[in-house]
């Protein structure tokens, strides 16, 4: 019995190789246009040492205490680079201050942005593409988490190194479960369980509502993937240019059409994405305003901390995978997160430097320690194995669910996630769509096409002013 | 007479005292302002680097006369007409209350100027948190609308309105108060002399000798309302539902968001313009029933 | 006409001491009470919440008065935030543009209140209208100006954007204008030159302007984040509010932490405004000008 086992489990090996090896050549194959920039691997090596390097980051707290850590790591184990951190607090003040260093000319050497900023990262073309590495260096991503470089990349051209990768978990009250006739080891999968389990949470009395519905895009966007349906055209902004969103069909319109049946009948409360109400649907459930509640597995390092400890004991919190729009669906959840890019203005030796770090970010080593301090999840397969990966799903098994969830559902365009110039304004007419429903007793579906039309709009207007 | 001579001289220092102050607004309120008028007249791309196309004024129309400016328009108004006659008359009550030799007044003098302290910032931070459903004391008051009052269309700007004359009146209040300083004591003894009730004192005596300040307050008061900024980005981001987006606001999301520095141009010289109008009307208008010495 | 019965004035005066009667003195105290607890309020809950701990500040009924304080939030905030070094930067670089502000404006008010020169009201117009310049569309021309200037990164890069004010010409020029005519002949008999004029007469009696000038200055530099934010690379040269935001994130759980990191911001202002607070206090009894 055993031999049949090892043959599959061969079989089954040399065709993830296989498959694997394709993906890289695939990757590596040189991409659209010959017009790309290149990646100097070679100009550290006749460089005076040290070379140094400047990162500009969004890193906070403990997430920042591991990066200067593996930074110094970096810097000590080796003489040729040296990397200087700097913190900028966040994304979208990296992302500002970089904008206007693109006018005055201070910019750094890497920077690290945003998922969501893709492709304003390519219209800037103040960047060195990571593929022209990696086909220089000749560097082998088979070990990458397939989804992970796939969200990063656009017309066949992986523009930055992935660094830092979350994506939505479902969080709940075991004890909620418990009270309500649930098991707490069997939640909710889809959202039609979701509404069940809110109904009997409500109905014990000692719930203000069920679940902690964040007003967030973010979340149509997860959901659509999870429905294996595209969220803009040409294949998701993957293929070419987007100029127009997809989320206005059917499966939209479920997923707005639960949002707002949720927070009508009371099984839901709302609260804000930004300033300092945007984790009340997480600290609701300890005040038992809520009982379950999505959100990015980022947040378990801190979220958790504060949902656990306490005067009453805490709250016994379960984590599982994101519930998906119908029980069939084929898609998963977006990479989430922010990458590193290399900065075009650059000296060669620089540029180089900045490669040779991205390389040590990204090894199996290294990412098994950040993740271990972040929460964040591994990026490279073969760094699950490692001890302080395993130590820490031992220890906060939620965090696992977050990695798995990476290799669940079918890669393809919808699950790669949208690429848009105007990122920022589609997210700001669905959250409009969101609250005209919430509070002015908007349709779900004229709310989506609201949505549909004020992003279009403002998709057209970007792409106008770049020349496309 | 003064001898033309004496006239040169004068003009001359007078020049050099202003000079210091010149020199730095041409090179940093001017230059970067004319910069941006000219810019204006572009479709300007993203990122440098890509090519901006000349539009003309076409642009200015095309902005001005869109839905998204006139309700930026209308709301920075509301706010305005919520924020600075609210304040100065708070500023000028309390002032007034507080001036006077009574024991342990002084106390109540820190007290009244103390939101001076705050950035705007810090008072974002602490109402904020006064009003989150969550953490704030106001839903434990009772006071727990839903949609929660930031989240919540019609009372998001009010309570922004709310956290912006709280943190002003320490600043109003101290202004108000150095004003009431100048008045001399012997007109309010002589008005006494006379007969004057105090209400009659505070409208022929107080007033009028306040007046300067008070035009002062208003002028200012009002070109800063129209340049507030910080509470918006801190507690409701323009929103909800556009319900508190100033134009300030509306140019920085111009800027930041859309990465569109002509658009953003366009509403910065319409914002200006219309605080310039405004402060022509109130200097025209008000400036003749102020009393100097 | 007979004589006023003792009513409650609304102005100062010494004499009316004993007008009062206890009713009406205590009402006064009532409403001022009542008053500065509605302004203190918000003040008040953020240093105690400051030393609560999170859970707290969450429970209800909340708590009003630290039975425990957790003073571990102040260090918390002093050593996360980077306090130190940020309050130094943040007193230089807000002590060069107060004295800047302060300076600028006497000579431009000077010039408007007593002097006589074409295109006066122009330029006091010009004054003016920098207030109305929106400060967001002249940052990345001021970025660039700085920058050319070599003066990213430091704290004249900081500080001297914001050298004169508008704002300060204008107060100042309205205190000016409030020097008796008869004053200002006086002095020319005298034979008192303009600087003379400037520095004995007109300031001092427009003390309690300049000092509200001084106080509104000195606010506004301490106060700034964005400009500082574009302009510093790194830690070196960068201010106390950039260090409170930074603080805010890393604390999202920890209201606590981000409130004590508030008070300690906001306590240097609170003592300048209890130093000036004497100066203001004492104009009061200052009050009349003698001829």
């Amino acid at each position: 019995m055993s031999r049949i086992r090892t043959k599959i489990v061969a079989a089954g090996a040399t065709l993830s190789l296989v498959v694997g090896g394709l993906g890289a050549v695939a990757l590596a194959a040189p991409a659209a246009a010959a017009s790309l920039p290149k990646c100097p691997v070679n100009a550290l090596a006749k460089a005076t040492k040290p070379v140094e390097i400047t990162f500009w980051h969004g890193m906070n707290r403990s997430l920042e205490e591991t990066l200067i850590a593996i930074t110094d790591e970096f810097n000590a184990s080796q003489s040729d680079v040296k990397v200087k951190l700097v913190n900028q607090i966040g994304y979208r003040e990296t992302f500002d201050k970089f904008k206007a260093g693109l006018t005055t000319g201070e910019l750094p050497d890497v920077v690290q942005l945003e998922d969501t900023a893709t492709q304003q990262a390519i219209d800037t073309q103040a960047f060195v593409p990571a593929q022209s590495c990696i086909k220089a260096d000749k560097y082998d991503t088979s070990d990458f988490v397939p989804r992970v470089l796939k969200r990063y990349t656009v017309e066949k051209v992986l523009w930055p190194m992935p660094f830092n990768v979350s994506n939505p978990v479902f969080l709940y009250d075991k004890a909620a479960f418990r009270l309500a006739g649930l098991d707490p080891n069997d939640p909710p999968s889809t959202l039609a369980e979701v509404t069940a389990a809110a109904e009997k949470i409500k109905a014990t009395g000692q719930y203000e509502s069920g679940f902690g519905l964040k007003l967030d895009p973010w979340y149509l966007e997860q959901w659509s993937s999870k429905a294996d349906e595209l969220y803009v055209n040409k294949e998701n902004g993957r293929a070419g240019r987007a100029t127009k969103v997809a989320f206005n069909d059917k499966s939209g319109r479920q997923i707005f059409t639960w949002m707002n049946d949720m927070v009508k009948s009371g099984l839901a409360l709302t609260n804000s994405a930004e300033g300092n109400s945007a984790f009340d649907n997480l600290l609701g459930i300890r005040s038992k305003k809520v009982a379950m509640s999505i959100d990015t597995s980022a947040t378990l390092g801190t979220i958790s901390q504060v949902l656990t400890s306490g005067e009453a004991g805490g709250v016994e919190l379960g984590v599982a995978p994101m519930p998906t729009p119908s029980a069939n669906n084929k898609g998963g959840v977006l990479v989430g997160g922010a990458a590193l890019y290399i900065v075009k203005q650059s000296s060669p030796a620089k540029q180089a430097a900045v490669w040779k770090y991205m390389k040590f970010l990204d090894e199996p080593e290294t990412q098994a320690t950040w993740a271990a301090g972040t929460g964040y999840v591994p990026l490279r397969e073969s760094s699950v194995d490692l001890p302080q990966v395993q130590q820490l799903w031992a220890e906060t098994p939620g965090y696992k669910v977050a990695y798995d969830q990476l290799l669940t559902g079918v890669d393809d365009a919808a699950t790669q996630g949208p690429v848009i110039g105007a990122f920022q304004d589609v997210r700001d007419a669905v959250l409009a769509a969101e609250q005209e429903m919430f509070t002015q007793g908007k349709s779900p579906k004229a709310a989506l096409k609201s949505a549909e039309k004020a992003a279009n709009k403002a998709m057209q207007e970007y792409n106008s002013r770049v020349g496309r | 007479m003064i001898s033309r001579q004496r006239r040169a001289r004068e003009m001359s220092l007078a020049y050099f005292l202003l000079l210091p102050s010149l020199a730095i607004f041409a090179l940093f309120v001017f230059y970067p302002f004319f910069k941006n008028f000219y810019l204006g007249l572009f479709r300007t791309p993203p990122f440098p680097g890509l090519p901006k196309t000349y539009v003309g004024f076409d642009q200015y129309s095309e902005v001005l006369s869109s839905s998204e400016f006139l309700n930026s328009l209308k709301t920075t108004i509301a706010f305005a007409i919520m924020t600075v006659p609210t304040g100065i008359v708070l500023g000028l009550g309390l002032a007034v209350l507080a001036h006077r030799q009574l024991r342990g007044v002084g106390i109540y003098r820190t007290i009244f100027s103390s939101t001076v302290a705050t950035s705007v910032a810090v008072a974002s931070v602490i109402f904020g948190t006064l009003f989150n459903p969550v953490v704030g004391l106001l839903p434990w008051l009772g006071i727990d609308p839903r949609p929660p009052i930031l989240d919540n269309p019609d009372l998001a700007l009010p309570a922004v309105a709310i956290v912006t004359i709280w943190q002003t009146l320490g600043l109003t209040f101290i202004l108000m108060s150095s004003g009431l300083q100048t008045i001399p004591e012997d007109l309010y003894e002589a008005a006494r002399v006379d007969g004057a009730t105090p209400t009659r004192r505070f409208w022929q005596v107080t007033l009028p000798l306040l007046s300067p300040t008070i035009f002062f307050a208003v002028v200012v008061g009002s070109i800063f309302a129209f340049q507030t900024f910080g509470q918006i980005d801190l507690l409701t981001q323009g929103g909800p539902l556009k319900r508190t987006n100033v134009l300030t606001y509306f140019i920085v999301t111009s800027l930041r968001q859309q990465n569109n520095d002509g658009k953003a141009a366009v509403l910065a010289v319409a914002l200006f313009s219309i605080t310039l109008v405004l402060t022509l009307i109130q200097v025209r208008v008000l400036e003749r029933r102020v009393h100097y010495a | 006409m007979p004589e006023p019965a003792p009513t409650e004035s609304v102005l100062p005066a010494k004499a009316n001491r004993g007008e009062h009667s206890l009713a009406r003195r205590l009402l006064r105290y009532g409403l001022l009470t009542v008053l500065a607890f509605i302004i203190v309020f918000p003040l008040y809950i953020t240093v105690v919440n400051s030393l609560l701990t999170p859970q707290q500040i969450t429970s209800r009924p909340p708590t009003f008065f630290p039975k425990d304080p957790q003073w571990d939030s102040y260090s918390r905030a002093w050593n996360v935030g980077n306090m130190s070094k940020y309050l130094v930067n943040s007193a230089i670089v807000t002590a060069i543009i107060t004295v800047g502000q302060v300076c600028t404006a006497i000579l431009a008010a000077y010039a408007f209140a007593f002097l006589v020169f074409p295109l006066k009201r122009t330029i006091f117009a010009v004054f003016l209208a920098t207030l109305m310049v929106p400060f967001e569309i002249t940052i990345i021309t001021n970025l660039t100006t700085i920058s050319d200037l070599g003066w990213y990164n430091s704290y004249q890069g900081l500080a001297v954007p914001f050298l004169a004010t508008g704002f300060g010409a204008f107060l100042l020029r309205q205190a000016f204008l409030q020097v008796p005519h008869d004053l200002r002949d006086a002095a020319a008999l005298d034979g008192y030159g303009h600087f003379r004029f400037m520095t004995r007469v007109a300031v001092p009696l427009a003390r309690p302007a300049v000092a509200a000038l001084a106080v509104f200055a000195f606010l506004g530099a301490w106060n700034q984040y964005l400009w500082p934010l574009l302009v510093t690379e790194d830690d070196k040269y960068r201010t106390v509010q950039i260090g409170l935001k930074q603080l805010s994130r890393n604390s999202i759980d920890q209201v606590n932490v981000t409130l004590a990191g508030v008070v300690i911001a906001a306590l240097p202002l609170v003592i300048l405004l209890l130093v000036f607070q004497k100066q203001l206090v004492r104009g009061l009894t200052a009050g009349a000008v003698k001829g």
